[in-house]
């Protein structure tokens, strides 16, 4: 019986410390990690960033790893992080074979790429750091190797997905323990990116409040160490915490911006909810994912106001401490929420001014708080509409028992044609920002939907495996912004680059508020993205679920990747699974 | 004036990938976002960078842009106004 789940060990790093210790003072005392730019070659030094204050050789010194041998700064600030959560769990090295690894990540090796990707006499030597799979190999490698290891890539929600996907493993009973968590490290490629959505602050950022305008970008790294209570107690290890529940929707709404009434958001944190059985007054805390962008802020607002009502939890944003850390947001935060439970207080939601009309009825914790915290809930929101919402308690909890009940099958197998005609799906003008790649995806998505019997928004679960994401537009980005000297970049390009885009257009476009997840971890990306889906259907949690593959077609990417001697295949299919 | 507008049309279904647009589809005074022709916020932001790129126009703030970008007109005018070539 794997119904009950416990955290036994957390690590982080982020620019409010290294470790457990040195986050805990900076959350107490209210000091903010946010400051100029030191580190990041970077022509925007005008925006505060929430930076690791540590060089590369420095936290390859801190990760006992050998400088000359090249490693991505995710790997780096992930093998720091991974250590002490695993020495906190009292994991020794060798252990970690029996075990499942789950990292959530989409810059992966970019820092390498933007330093070698333009330099003429080494101009193949980012390719093996490149994937997100190769972040995450480089991790498990270091830690002594895992009996199965993965990559999540849902953008900003990557993190609690992997916490997520992992949580379902140990209650299938796969797994005694699993590390989950994610790591990212700042990178040109996303500082420019989200500089063109104009949704950077050139000021400290300021969730919830009236004034705020825009978010700063951070870096960092948390995981857990996730097992069952069983495994737990055999190995008397106490509990840091439990998972109560979980959730994750699909907004549906659009690839940069959220719902106006925070519909996924708000389906996610009442899945969490439901799943707990515990009614919202019961929330003590809400850890939001607070960006502090105009939208974020409001539509959270909303979702929150929606769910809880007149029952008000107290709701901080800690993103002004450590900046926006994207892919890794979800554990940091997370491992926080653990801090915060165990120090029995409610982080502040720094820099907050003056509220905001659309949080006046949220419980907003300008300074830190005090308190027991029995119910805590963590969310996590990204591009594409991916939205997470993690339930923790201090005490024991249980969640549903995951057994297999049926046998999943394969109904519907396509790969997508040249042919492909999207304009009998939508108009021209809805199609206009979809490249060729993408559009042959929606066929044949809908087409192997329509051979299933199903209704597009009768799908349970949009899942998609991509070894390199929008490996065009990635990229026309990085020819962008290096060769304007980060001065021009589309943002049309930058909106659909992230891994997750081909997974939440099909959701955006079909108005499907599923669970919405995409896998990038090398060549068993599908695999991996196909396995979550028959899990789910096996065990009952979902009746269906849409598969896609997607690797699309680029001659320069082909180029480099064939002359580099590597192989790489784009492949664009899609499979409905009931 | 006129050369303006329809110099502008041509950019905008170009910054904006209207491929299946014509210059004169675009009507000077009919609303760009919402109604009219249906544009959202990210095609906001590709406008800012037009007028950037095309007429040498900074906006910070991508509230303004509302107004501005209310319909070929608007957007002209405001050229008239501001533009620094």
């Amino acid at each position: 019986m794997n119904t009950r789940i416990v955290i036994t060990g957390i690590g982080l790093i982020s620019a409010i410390g290294k470790g457990r210790r040195e986050t805990l003072e900076y959350l107490l005392q209210e000091k903010t990690g946010v400051s100029s730019i030191r580190l990041l070659p970077t022509k925007q030094k005008e925006l505060p960033v929430g930076e690791v204050p540590y060089s590369n050789e420095q936290l390859a010194d801190l990760a006992s790893w050998d400088i000359n041998q090249p490693i991505t700064r995710s790997a780096l600030m992930g093998i720091i992080a991974a250590r002490e959560a695993l020495q906190q769990a009292t994991l020794m090295q060798g252990h970690t074979k029996n075990m499942a690894f789950l990292n959530g990540t989409t810059v992966g090796g970019m820092d390498i790429t933007e330093t070698f990707y333009r330099d003429e006499k080494n101009k193949y030597s980012f390719l093996p750091f490149h994937e997100t799979g190769a972040c995450t190999t480089e991790i498990a490698n270091a830690l002594g190797g895992f009996k199965y290891q993965t990559t999540i890539s849902t953008a900003c929600s990557s993190a609690l997905n992997a916490v997520i996907r992992g949580t379902e493993l140990l209650q299938k009973g796969e797994y005694k323990q699993v590390l989950v968590g994610g790591t990212e490290c700042l990178t040109r490629f996303h500082l420019n990116g989200f500089r063109s959505l104009m949704i950077l602050d050139s000021q400290p950022c300021r969730p919830f409040s009236n004034d705020r305008n825009g978010l700063n970008l951070g870096e960092g790294a948390a995981y857990l160490v996730l097992e069952t209570e069983q495994s737990a107690l055999e190995r008397g290890v106490e509990p840091l915490a439990y998972i109560a529940g979980y959730g994750n929707r699909s907004d549906a709404y659009h690839q940069t911006a959220s719902s106006p009434d925070g519909e996924g958001a708000y389906l996610a944190m009442s899945d969490a909810v439901s799943m707990a059985k515990v009614s919202v007054s019961e929330v003590d805390y809400i850890n939001a994912h607070g960006t502090a962008t105009a939208n974020n802020d409001q539509s959270e607002a909303m979702a929150i106001k929606r769910l809880f009502g007149e029952n008000k939890p107290l709701v901080s944003s800690t993103k002004a401490f450590t900046g926006h850390t994207t892919s890794a947001s979800g554990s940091i935060e997370l491992a926080i929420c653990v801090l915060c439970m165990q120090g029995g207080f409610v982080p502040a939601n720094l820099n907050m001014n003056e509220q905001m009309p659309e949080s006046d009825t949220l419980n907003i914790a300008k300074h830190t708080i005090k308190t027991k915290l029995r119910y805590v809930l963590c969310n996590a929101f990204a591009f594409g509409g991916n939205d997470s919402s993690v339930l923790l308690s201090s005490e024991p909890a249980d969640l549903p028992l995951l057994k297999e009940i049926k046998r999943a099958k394969v109904v519907s197998d396509k790969m997508a044609s040249d042919e492909a005609d999207i304009k009998q799906y939508m108009s021209a003008m809805e199609a206009r920002r979809l490249s060729k790649s993408m559009q042959q995806l929606y066929v044949v998505a809908m087409e192997a939907i329509k051979e299933s019997g199903l209704k597009p928004t009768d799908i349970d679960a949009i899942i998609c495996g991509t070894r390199f994401g929008c490996i065009d537009y990635s990229l026309q980005i990085l020819d962008a912004i290096l060769t304007s000297d980060e001065s021009d970049l589309k943002p049309t390009l930058f909106m659909q680059s992230t891994h997750n885009t081909p997974a939440s257009m099909l959701a955006i476009k079909t108005k499907n508020h599923a669970y919405n997840c995409t896998y990038s971890h090398c060549e068993k990306s599908f695999q991996d993205a196909k396995q979550d889906a028959l899990d789910k259907i096996q065990t009952g949690m979902i009746n269906n679920a849409l598969v896609v593959g997607y690797d699309e077609q680029c001659e320069k990417w082909q180029d480099l990747m064939k002359n580099s001697g590597s192989e790489y295949q784009p492949q664009i299919r899609a499979i409905v699974i009931l | 004036m006129e050369n303006l507008k329809q110099q502008l049309k041509e950019q905008i279904i170009s910054a904006l990938n209207l491929d299946d647009l014509q210059p004169s589809d675009i009507q000077d005074d009919a609303p760009l976002f919402g109604e009219g022709l249906g544009l959202d916020s990210i095609d906001a932001l590709e406008l800012i960078m037009l007028l950037d790129k095309q007429y040498g126009i900074k906006i910070a703030d991508p509230k303004e842009g509302k107004h501005i970008f209310a319909s070929v007109s608007t957007m002209a005018d405001y050229i008239m106004a501001h533009s620094a070539k």
